[in-house]
């Protein structure tokens, strides 16, 4: 990767100048206050507590111990991760084929260009307007819903439901494909025409070219893609609570629901289930971040 | 591209089309059925007559302001610092400008509550605590965007051709840095505008006024003015879009803020 | 008989005519490079050749089949990119091999030709490295192992040194001759650097403007130009306008002093306004030799180039530069002194503009 000139020159010299050192430390300080006090202490207050015993303050694992056992919070994780895991597959999948559509497609220009500006609005309009545009697209009273019953064919005598998990799944698919389309598109970009053209010029056709080098040269961008994704989905609560008032059964969810009145009744276990959830966070982000890594390296 | 091919990629845009356009269709059509059988504004008219909206919007809209002075003032001079003095912390201050991403918001602002609704820090109530939440939803997409832009002008020449004509720090910092990265500065608060007015999870369990709260709220009591506020908050995000795409390379809008 | 034969190629680009007219014989076993500047059409001809664009008018035959219309992956010629093109998933053995892979050849056979190549380009222990540990040049060299490990009938070389450094790029150029030498294949080579072009090929094919200006091996290029476009871009060159004085006799004139050519003059009269052109090297100072044409002049600059010493001198309202070995022991002229040169009438080119 090549630096800029400015990036080398901003390398350390040597000028030890003691006196110094302090104006160092002063010029960042502001920032790692504001830090400290508003993101670490806060996230750290999370992580210590969920170590300790509501009532004794002693350290325990015990709410964890808890957590694995109530079924409720269990099922709370698993549809989370239902939810995360088809989305970002379907997000995933779906997102990449329109990237590579507008990009390398043979399409015009413009749909490029057009295509990234309404992935950047889409992927931001996530939340409570985005439930409610489904609401008002696919409720029983909703457009669509109206279009489809004047053409004989109401969805809802057909077993459909938009307040429920394949409904939220729905949702999240609206945020979920811009953000893979914005992520991926500097992969394909990245993906030379050259390597097309030397695969047939050694004989290889379209499908074998995508089959030994396109595909695995793409495979680590759209996996960490796919797991940023996962992330996304895992720790998104407002379109869900918007959508479903908070009935379906989400880790985000249960946290929202301690916040407000402690329904689990032990605030230790409101506190392990929230550092459960920067766990699997954490997991996920290493996960992109590795992954992209070894493309770049690819990619260069 | 052969024949067969571009026609599987029109296939794909299309359905990518129809999946983006037809939910904000169909709100915008919602919101205009306000009066029966006839297509009209009124919902409008009534969310603009409503306090509520009124108020909700408002503070939104202040919050955005306030969080983008508060975020201009202290990441500016930090991403300025790291790069001309104190390369060692960069790794340090990277790493925690990307922290929101793996703490969600609800997480984020469980913390937050419970950390500030004891003594010695009991702001919880104080409207200073969510501009502070704010900034942190923001900052990895101001802090990034203003390192980009430091990036691309060289700062370390910029500062010692100012000293050299006897500059102090103010001087530089505002009068010579900030005008040559104003481009990236804008990008990047009006992404931050855009996430806070759209941000839902800070301000209902901070208890303060917002925009988002609001409209859940409208959809619990009305049919079709919370039709005309999700146009209205989408036509909000497209316009802060539009803007960052005026300037250029704006950053990839990535999920921002509580969603 | 030929090898490789394109006739009246052209191609068509919306509104540019990207190349016109081109028409070559390529017999088997020869190195040929295509010259010239940039956009002037030559990258274009070579990737006709090689299946990715389809010429508008013309046929392209190899070998006696005729290929134009056939699809780039069943053309069997093998292609050398300017920027390598190496897949960055494949070590070193398994992109040389995956031509063959994909002809489904034996696990023994690919492994054996692999061998064979990386021992050609003398890169035997890189085996399983991956393209991003390797350098520049090492690269180009498996680009080229690549293409050769297919056994294709034509190899076509498109600016694969541009990319490199100019020391590794001079001995590569040879590498490269020395291979295509030992295995007797046709190669087609496009650069814009007619050192490059000069030094390994056995004919250039110079075009500027989608347009061939000139066919010839190196000596009769550099030598004998035959448009002013080909005598400029081919090493340096003296070039002045002339007025003609008496075409049977081949006389010229400039500023005053008259020149004798060896060039025949049919279809000029006598004050005919002409360009001339003269090599640096043919020139001498009278004191070495005389020859047929004799040219007063001014010394304006010296420069030292090592090998080569390059006078300037003004020659009326001309400036013309004379090169002239160099010679520790040689006495250089002064700047400003007056001064004699000479050259014979075989150096003094007549162009067709």
């Amino acid at each position: 990767m090549t630096t800029l000139v400015s990036e080398k020159r901003d390398a350390p010299k040597a000028r030890p100048a003691p006196h110094k050192i302090s104006w160092v430390w002063l010029g960042v300080t502001p920032f790692f206050l504001f830090a400290f006090m508003f993101l670490l202490y806060p996230s750290s207050t999370i992580a210590v507590k969920s170590f300790q015993d509501t009532t004794t303050h002693l350290f325990t694992l015990n709410n964890f111990v808890h957590l694995l056992q109530n079924p409720n919070l269990l099922n709370a994780y698993w549809i989370s991760i239902k939810i995360s895991l088809i989305t970002s597959l379907g997000g995933g999948i779906f997102g990449f084929f329109l990237a590579y559509s507008a990009i390398r497609g043979g399409l015009p220009p413009f749909m490029r260009t057009s295509l990234m500006t309404f992935c950047g609005v889409a992927s931001n309009f996530a939340g409570v307007p985005l439930a409610f545009a489904f609401i008002a697209l696919l409720s029983p009273s909703g457009v669509l819903t109206g279009w489809l019953r004047s053409v004989g064919y109401n969805p809802y005598f057909h077993g459909f439901q938009l307040y429920t998990f394949w409904g939220l799944s729905m949702v999240y698919m609206y945020f979920q494909f811009p953000l893979m389309v914005l992520v991926i598109s500097p992969a394909i970009d990245g993906l030379r025409r050259e390597w097309h053209e030397a695969a047939e010029n050694l004989g290889a056709s379209t499908f074998q070219y995508w089959r030994y080098v396109a595909l695995p040269i793409l495979l680590p961008s759209i996996l960490g893609t796919m797991i940023l994704l996962f992330g996304n989905s895992f720790g998104a609560f407002a379109t869900a609570q918007a959508l479903t008032g908070g009935s379906i059964n989400l880790v985000t969810i249960m946290i929202g629901a301690q916040l407000r009145g402690d329904v689990l009744g032990d605030a230790g276990l409101g506190y392990a289930l929230a550092l459960g959830m920067v766990v699997v966070m954490a997991v996920a982000i290493a996960g992109y971040t590795l992954l992209q890594r070894k493309s770049e390296r690819w990619l260069r | 591209m052969k024949r067969g091919g571009r026609v599987w990629s029109w296939f794909w845009m299309v359905l990518g089309i129809l999946y983006f356009f037809l939910p904000l269709v169909a709100t915008f059509i919602f919101s205009l059925r306000a009066k029966k059988g006839v297509l009209s504004f009124l919902a409008y008219q009534q969310l603009f007559n409503d306090s509520g909206f009124i108020k909700g919007f408002s503070y939104s809209v202040l919050w955005g302001i306030l969080t983008n002075i508060v975020g201009i003032l202290i990441f500016v001079p930090t991403a300025y610092w790291v790069r001309l003095r104190a390369q060692q912390f960069r790794t340090a201050v990277e790493f925690i400008t990307l922290l929101p991403f793996v703490i969600p918001a609800i997480v984020f602002v469980f913390g937050l509550v419970r950390t500030f609704s004891h003594p010695p820090f009991l702001i919880v109530d104080s409207p200073a605590l969510l501009i502070a939440g704010y900034t942190v939803l923001s900052m990895p997409y101001m802090y990034r965007s203003i390192d980009t832009g430091l990036r691309s002008i060289d700062v370390r020449t910029l500062t010692e051709a100012a000293q050299s004509l006897g500059a102090g720090w103010g001087t530089i910092l505002f009068r010579i840095i900030l005008p040559n990265i104003r481009v990236a500065i804008l990008s990047g608060a009006f992404l931050s505008f855009a996430i806070v007015m759209g941000e839902y999870i800070l301000a209902q369990y901070l208890a303060k006024p917002a925009f988002a709260p609001f409209l859940a709220y409208l959809i619990q009591q009305k049919a079709y003015e919370p039709a005309a506020a999700t146009v209205i908050s989408f036509a909000l995000t497209w316009a802060c879009m539009g803007i960052i795409n005026l300037f250029g390379r704006g950053q990839e809008g990535q999920i921002a803020g509580g969603h | 008989m030929t090898h490789l034969t394109l006739s009246n190629i052209s191609k068509q680009f919306a509104e540019t005519a990207a190349v016109q007219d081109f028409n070559l014989d390529v017999a088997k076993g020869e190195f040929v490079s295509f010259l010239g500047p940039s956009g002037c059409g030559k990258t274009t001809t070579l990737r006709m050749i090689a299946g990715f664009e389809i010429p508008t008018t013309g046929k392209v035959v190899l070998d006696d089949v005729e290929i134009t219309d056939k699809a780039p992956n069943q053309r069997n010629v093998g292609m050398v990119f300017q920027a390598y093109a190496l897949f960055p998933n494949m070590s070193v053995a398994q992109n040389i091999g995956f031509g063959m892979q994909i002809h489904r050849e034996s696990k023994a056979t690919i492994k054996q030709r692999v061998e064979e190549m990386l021992a050609l380009i003398h890169l035997e222990k890189k085996g399983n490295s991956f393209p991003y540990q390797l350098s520049g040049g090492q690269q180009q060299r498996v680009a080229l192992a690549r293409a050769l490990a297919n056994r294709p009938q034509v190899l076509l070389l498109d600016e694969p040194l541009s990319a490199l450094d100019a020391k590794i790029r001079v001995s590569l150029r040879a590498e490269i001759r020395a291979i295509q030498r030992k295995l007797g294949i046709t190669a087609i080579y496009v650069t814009h650097d007619q050192e490059e072009a000069l030094s390994i090929s056995d004919r250039i094919v110079v075009m500027y403007e989608g347009k061939i200006e000139q066919v010839g091996t190196p000596f009769e290029i550099y030598n004998f130009p035959q448009t002013a476009f080909v005598a400029n871009f081919v090493g340096t060159l003296n070039t002045a306008v002339a007025e003609v004085v008496d075409p049977a006799k081949r006389l010229l004139r400039i500023d005053g002093v008259e020149l004798e050519s060896a060039e025949v003059m049919d279809g000029r009269q006598k004050g005919d306004k002409v360009t001339i052109a003269i090599r640096p090297e043919r020139f001498n100072f009278i004191a070495q030799e005389k020859k047929a044409n004799v040219l007063d002049c001014t010394i304006d600059n010296i420069t030292f180039l090592g090998a080569v010493v390059r006078i300037q001198v003004l020659v009326g309202n001309n400036r013309f530069y004379m090169d002239t070995f160099n010679n520790p022991f040689l006495e250089l002229p002064t700047i400003g002194a007056k001064n004699q040169i000479t050259c014979s009438r075989e150096a003094v080119l007549v162009l067709k503009n």
